[in-house]
Formats: C-alpha cells, sequence, structure tokens
C-alpha cells in the first residue's frame, strides 16, 4: 500500500513539475476562457438583463470547452516519447498511474479555472447565492470533467482529426452542465440545491471509480 | 473466467459465415411479412384518434425505432464488452455493424418525432425530454462512427468503440434522467399522447407487428452487415480465400 | 530459474502475415538476437514478448504460465526498451532516473550519479533532457536498465543513435547481465556482433523464420 502511494505522489509530482515547466500548455486553455467569456457582453451588449441572466451558464459552457481544449495535452507528450508504454510495462496498476496523471490535470488546470471563474463571477456582478452555486458546481463537476475526458483522450490520442475529441466528449459532459445549471437557477431563485449537489457528487463518485479504469484499459489498446 | 467451448465454436467466423446466410435469408421473410401486417393493421384497420386524427399513425414508425435506438446502443455495448473481455471476434463484428444501423433509427425516431410534433405543437422542434435524450443518443452514435473510421486497424477500432460503448451506456440513464429533470422544471411536463396507457387495442396489435418487424429488420441487416465485415476481417483465412477463388471473385 | 517460451506465435498487421510458427525458448543467462530486414516484425515480436501486443496465434509463457494469466509476476520480472526512449524532455536527467527508479520497484537503493558516470554523462544530473543530444537521450533512457530488480530484459534497437562508446556500454551492459543469470532479447538491423557471449538467433525474413544456436 504505502509503495502504490509512493508512486501514485511520484507521478503526481512528476506531472506537475511538467506542467509548471511548460507554462504556455498550462496557460493557453485558461486565456481561451476568458476570451471566450468577453465575447459574450460584446455579442448581446454590455449592460443587458439577458446577459445578466446568462452568465453563470456562459461560464459554465465555456469551461466545458476549455477543459476540452487543455485534455487534449493531457497524455499526448507521454504517448509520443514512450512514457505510457514503461507505465502499462511496469509492475504498478496503470489505473493507477492514470489516475495521477489526472488529479494532475485536474489540480494544475481546473483549480486555476475555478479561481478565475469566481472572480468572472465577481465582477460580472453576479448575487453572492449564485456565485457560491457555481463554485461548489464547478468544485464537484470539473473533476469529472477531466475524468470522463481522459477516456476519450486516450481513445483518440494521436488520431487525425483534432475535432474528433470534442465530438465525443462533449455529448458525454451534457449531465453535467445540466445538473451544475440547475443548481445555480435554483440557487438564484433562493431555493435549495441538495438534489442537485447530491447527483453531481453522485456522478463524481461513479467517475473516480470507473474512469482511471477505462482510461487505462483504453490506453493499453492504443498501444497495439 | 473461461467461456464454454460451444460459445467459441459459435463464434467463429466461418462457422457463423455459413449459418447466417439462412438466418438472414429466413429473419428477413419474417421481417416483410410483420411489415405488411403491421403497416395494414396500423394504416388502414385502425380507427384514427379522436384527439390526434390521423397524425397519431406515424407512431407506427416513431414509437418501434426509438425502442430499437436504444436496443441497439444495448447491443452494441454489450457485443463490444464480450469482444473486448473474451476476444471474440464475432462479437467485435456485430458491435461494429450495428452501430450505423441504430444510428438510422436514432435518426428516424428524430425525424418523424419532428414530423408528428409539427401539427402537435406546432413547431418542427421543442424541447421535449424524449426528443432531448434521443438526440444526445444520436451523437453518441455518430461518435462510436467516428471513431471507427479514424482507425487502420479494424481490431482496435473495435475494442477503443467497446469502451466508449460501454461509457455511452454508463452514461445513457445518467443522460435520460438529468434531461428529463431539465425539461420538466423548464417547461413542466409535456404529455405526450404516445404513452398514453390505454391505448386500443386495434391500434395496439399493429404496434406490436411493428415493433417485431423492425427487430427482425436490424437482425436481418445486422447479419448481412456481419458477413460482409467477416470477410474484411478474415481476409488472410484459407476458407475466406477459398470461398473467394471458387466465385471467381477478384479481391 | 526462470524460463521464457514462445510458442508457434503468429503476427498479422494490417492483414499481411509477417511471421508466422515462431518458437523460441530462453533460460538463465540466454542472450537471443532478433534481426530482419525493415517490416519483418521485429519490433511486433518484441511487443508481444513484453504482452503490449496480443499475438494473432500462439503464447507467451514465463516460468511456464501465459504471459496474459500472470501479468503483475511477469511484469514485475520484465523491463522493456522500445523505439522511444520513455524519458521525458521537461525533465532533468536525474528527475527522470527518479521517476524511472520508482517504476522499476527496485528494492535496493542506487546511487544516480556513478550510473551517470557508467552509462558517460558524468555530471550531468540537472540538465534538461531537451537540451541533450538524441544519443545522450538514448543513454538516459538506456539508465533503467542500471537499477535492479528485473531478470528479463527487451530491447528494442538499442544501439541506435548511440556512438561507437555507447554501444560497447550497451554490449557490456547486456553480457554482464546475462553472465549473472538473467536474460536478454534484443532486436536490431545493425550488424553487432557479441563475441564474448553465446548468441541465439531468431531470423525474421518473409514467412521463412529460422532459429539456430551461435
Amino acid at each position: 500500500m504505502r509503495e502504490y502511494l509512493n508512486i501514485f505522489f511520484v507521478i503526481l509530482r512528476r506531472d506537475l513539475i511538467l506542467a509548471f515547466r511548460n507554462k504556455a500548455e498550462l496557460i493557453n486553455p485558461l486565456m481561451f476562457f476568458v476570451i471566450v467569456i468577453v465575447l459574450f457582453p460584446l455579442a448581446f451588449g454590455s449592460d443587458s438583463a439577458l446577459l445578466k441572466q446568462l452568465t453563470s451558464g456562459i461560464i459554465w459552457v465555456t469551461a466545458l470547452l476549455a477543459t476540452c481544449l487543455s485534455l487534449e495535452t493531457i497524455f499526448r507528450s507521454d504517448f509520443e516519447d514512450g512514457s505510457i508504454e514503461q507505465f502499462s510495462l511496469s509492475r504498478y496498476p496503470l489505473t493507477l498511474l492514470v489516475s495521477a496523471k489526472i488529479l494532475a490535470h485536474w489540480m494544475t488546470f481546473s483549480i486555476p479555472l475555478i479561481v478565475i471563474a469566481l472572480f468572472t463571477g465577481i465582477v460580472l456582478s453576479l448575487s453572492s447565492q449564485t456565485i457560491s452555486a457555481l463554485f461548489i458546481t464547478l468544485l464537484l463537476g470539473t473533476p469529472v470533467l477531466s475524468l470522463i475526458g481522459a477516456i476519450t483522450v486516450a481513445l483518440t490520442i494521436g488520431l487525425r482529426g483534432g475535432m474528433l475529441l470534442s465530438l465525443l466528449i462533449l455529448p458525454l459532459y451534457m449531465p453535467i452542465l445540466i445538473f451544475s445549471m440547475l443548481a445555480i437557477q435554483n440557487a438564484a431563485v433562493g431555493q435549495s440545491i441538495t438534489a442537485e449537489l447530491y447527483f453531481l457528487a453522485g456522478i463524481l463518485v461513479l467517475a473516480i471509480t470507473l474512469a482511471p479504469i477505462a482510461t487505462a484499459a483504453a490506453l493499453r489498446i492504443r498501444l497495439s | 473466467m473461461k467461456l464454454p467451448r460451444w460459445i467459441h465454436q459459435f463464434g467463429s467466423p466461418k462457422y457463423f459465415y455459413e449459418l447466417s446466410l439462412w438466418l438472414s435469408r429466413w429473419v428477413a421473410i419474417v421481417c416483410v411479412i410483420c411489415f405488411v401486417c403491421g403497416l395494414y393493421g396500423g394504416l388502414v384497420l385502425a380507427p384514427a384518434d379522436y384527439q390526434q386524427g390521423d397524425s397519431f399513425r406515424i407512431m407506427y414508425i416513431h414509437v418501434p425505432s426509438a425502442w430499437m435506438s436504444l436496443f441497439i446502443y444495448m447491443v452494441m455495448a454489450v457485443a463490444g464488452g464480450i469482444g473486448l473481455i473474451w476476444r471474440i471476434k464475432l462479437a467485435e463484428i456485430v458491435a461494429r455493424s450495428s452501430a450505423p444501423i441504430g444510428a438510422s433509427f436514432t435518426f428516424l425516431a428524430l425525424v418523424t418525432g419532428a414530423i408528428w410534433g409539427k401539427p402537435m405543437w406546432g413547431t418542427w422542434w421543442v424541447w421535449d425530454a424524449r426528443l432531448t435524450s434521443e438526440l444526445i443518443l444520436l451523437f453518441l452514435y455518430l461518435g462510436y462512427i467516428a471513431l471507427q473510421s479514424a482507425f487502420e486497424d479494424r481490431r482496435v477500432a473495435a475494442r477503443a468503440g467497446a469502451i466508449l460503448a460501454l461509457v455511452g451506456i454508463v452514461n445513457i440513464p445518467i443522460i435520460h434522467y438529468s434531461v428529463e429533470w431539465w425539461s420538466t422544471l423548464h417547461q413542466g411536463p409535456t404529455i405526450t399522447k404516445m404513452d398514453k396507457p390505454s391505448i386500443h387495442l386495434s391500434m395496439l396489435i399493429p404496434l406490436l407487428f411493428m415493433v417485431l418487424a423492425f427487430k427482425t429488420f436490424f437482425i436481418s441487416t445486422l447479419l448481412i452487415r456481419a458477413r460482409s465485415e467477416i470477410l474484411e476481417y478474415e481476409c488472410n483465412a484459407s476458407w475466406v480465400k477459398q470461398l473467394l477463388g471458387s466465385n471467381n471473385v477478384t479481391k | 530459474m526462470s524460463k521464457f517460451n514462445v510458442n508457434n506465435l503468429e503476427c498479422i498487421r494490417r492483414d499481411n502475415i509477417l511471421f508466422q510458427n515462431l518458437n523460441f525458448d530462453l533460460e538463465d543467462g540466454g542472450l537471443l538476437q532478433i534481426d530482419g530486414v525493415n517490416g519483418s516484425g521485429k519490433s511486433s515480436l518484441l511487443q508481444m514478448c513484453a504482452g503490449l501486443i496480443q499475438a494473432t496465434e500462439g503464447e507467451v509463457r514465463w516460468n511456464g504460465e501465459d504471459i496474459n494469466d500472470c501479468r503483475y509476476q511477469f511484469q514485475s520480472d520484465i523491463r522493456y526498451f522500445g523505439h522511444t526512449n520513455g524519458v521525458k524532455a521537461g525533465l532533468t536527467a536525474l528527475e527522470n532516473m527518479h521517476v524511472m527508479y520508482a517504476l522499476s520497484g527496485a528494492k535496493t537503493a542506487i546511487d544516480y550519479s556513478f550510473v551517470l558516470k557508467q552509462i558517460g554523462l558524468e555530471g550531468m544530473e540537472d540538465i534538461l533532457v531537451s537540451r541533450m543530444s538524441a544519443g545522450q537521450k538514448r543513454r538516459v533512457g538506456l539508465s533503467r536498465f542500471f537499477m535492479s530488480g528485473s531478470s528479463l530484459w527487451l530491447l528494442d534497437e538499442p544501439f541506435n543513435a548511440l556512438d561507437k562508446d555507447g554501444k560497447i556500454i550497451i554490449e557490456q551492459l547486456i553480457v554482464n547481465h546475462c553472465r549473472e543469470g538473467g536474460m536478454v532479447i534484443f532486436a536490431t538491423h545493425q550488424s553487432i556482433e557479441i563475441e564474448s557471449y553465446p548468441l541465439q538467433h531468431v531470423h525474421l525474413g518473409q514467412h521463412n523464420q529460422t532459429t539456430h544456436h551461435a
């Protein structure tokens, strides 16, 4: 058990170091996130009531798209330089190593994303209930996005056609979007949001249990 | 876990290839009979609905195709899973061949839903829970097909597709439930006349015939598709070379 | 006492039969070279031996058990080195070696700077791999063979990109491992003559592979 924990943290540390050394890969999807959010006021006008209603939805949809873009690189270099091959032939379960990589992705991409999203929410003067609901749903939802995304990335890695990944991921992301937005809308009118949060938490548990296994299986298939 | 021997024998492509020709013909005959009975019963014998008039008759296409769209996805995921675990080629072939048929049924369900919606709701498209789930299901199918066509190696494609289908099958109930919840919150439950339980017997029997017809149609097209897939898979096997040679077919 | 057997192996890639009915055995201290022209299936054979790809027919056995049935044991006992080096360009040589060491599951501690010296990269601990030449990168990747804990080595074109010194180091490494009772299978298209140790050969050609003992 200690041995497994050790290797988990070795891989996590490795990926964190790599992420911080390659800052462009880290920052570009976050920049994309901010720029796309700015597009909406430009399209709908700065002080329209409509925009206020849409803000939290815009943040969530943009978060989905940005996650989609950032995930593309999660396994690419490891696949090209043979690290995945070495992982899959090591004595440790590939599932464990892959989980460490997914956690590293969540830490380096989603945590900054959540911070930026909250900041945007405050700047665009969302109500405090809405912002806290936005925070909780992003906190519960983004790990699922990384986990489900990892499966599809593993399946599509190195295949021609960059759009393929988005085609596969986005339908799978829809329930997360729906539950999160329902929670945020309920929170905005002061209703309880526990039901939606339980659902999100349930999906998160399911994804944590199954997604690393599926990702590892997909990577093994791609190696053959 | 080991499978019994007879499953592997049935799963052997050569055995299946011989059996499937015979099977697909008989199933096709059953299919035609059911179609004729179902269509005649549904379009001619069944009385017009007291509210919807004749437009309800599109249900004889819409309902079976909606059922089939989900059913075929399940077949795809289960067959894919079997192929993934026990490496049975035939299961991979079944999964791969099912996808386009399933996508077609899903598309058919959407189109017929829209056609039915025009006189009922006044617009082609309403964000009704069922239609929305069906639309997402179509996306899942298209994703699967896109993934299949991106690979060169058929076996790798089949196994990658199996994982995607299994992920999809875990997701489908979640999608369905979330969409249901979402649509009731946004516009109140849409009352669909189609799932009124007290359907009259003279309307129900043709529907059952149509369901059977669609099912047998799926089986026979699946068999035909699978046969040609098998030949591609096994083009190195001696029995395929013999078969092609004896029929004077050039590769 | 370990044993590695390949029985009746067949490989079909893109509808072409690369080899069929391939058999060979390897025991402690065995050294085997796979040779053949480009596209003859050398890499595929090594990948099958490692369990990365599944044989279309036949089986690979480790200590008498199919490698698919004893994955954990098998993967603890092998070390594989493919066309790619398995090192991260964004990490330094030392950081890469830390990861390799953790992945190898080796129990005994190692002296990293001593390993680097042996592989000919003395004093390059803190150099980013992206700043290194192809040969140096290859050497960093090969440093995983200086870590204990595996008995069967599978090397795919280990001499690629290496200079003369590098080749000698690797040859020496391979021979030493066999002398200590390990097993090595390597594939190469270069004419490598390991004279100091008895060598088994598997020759892959168009459908007519031969195995013979030197």
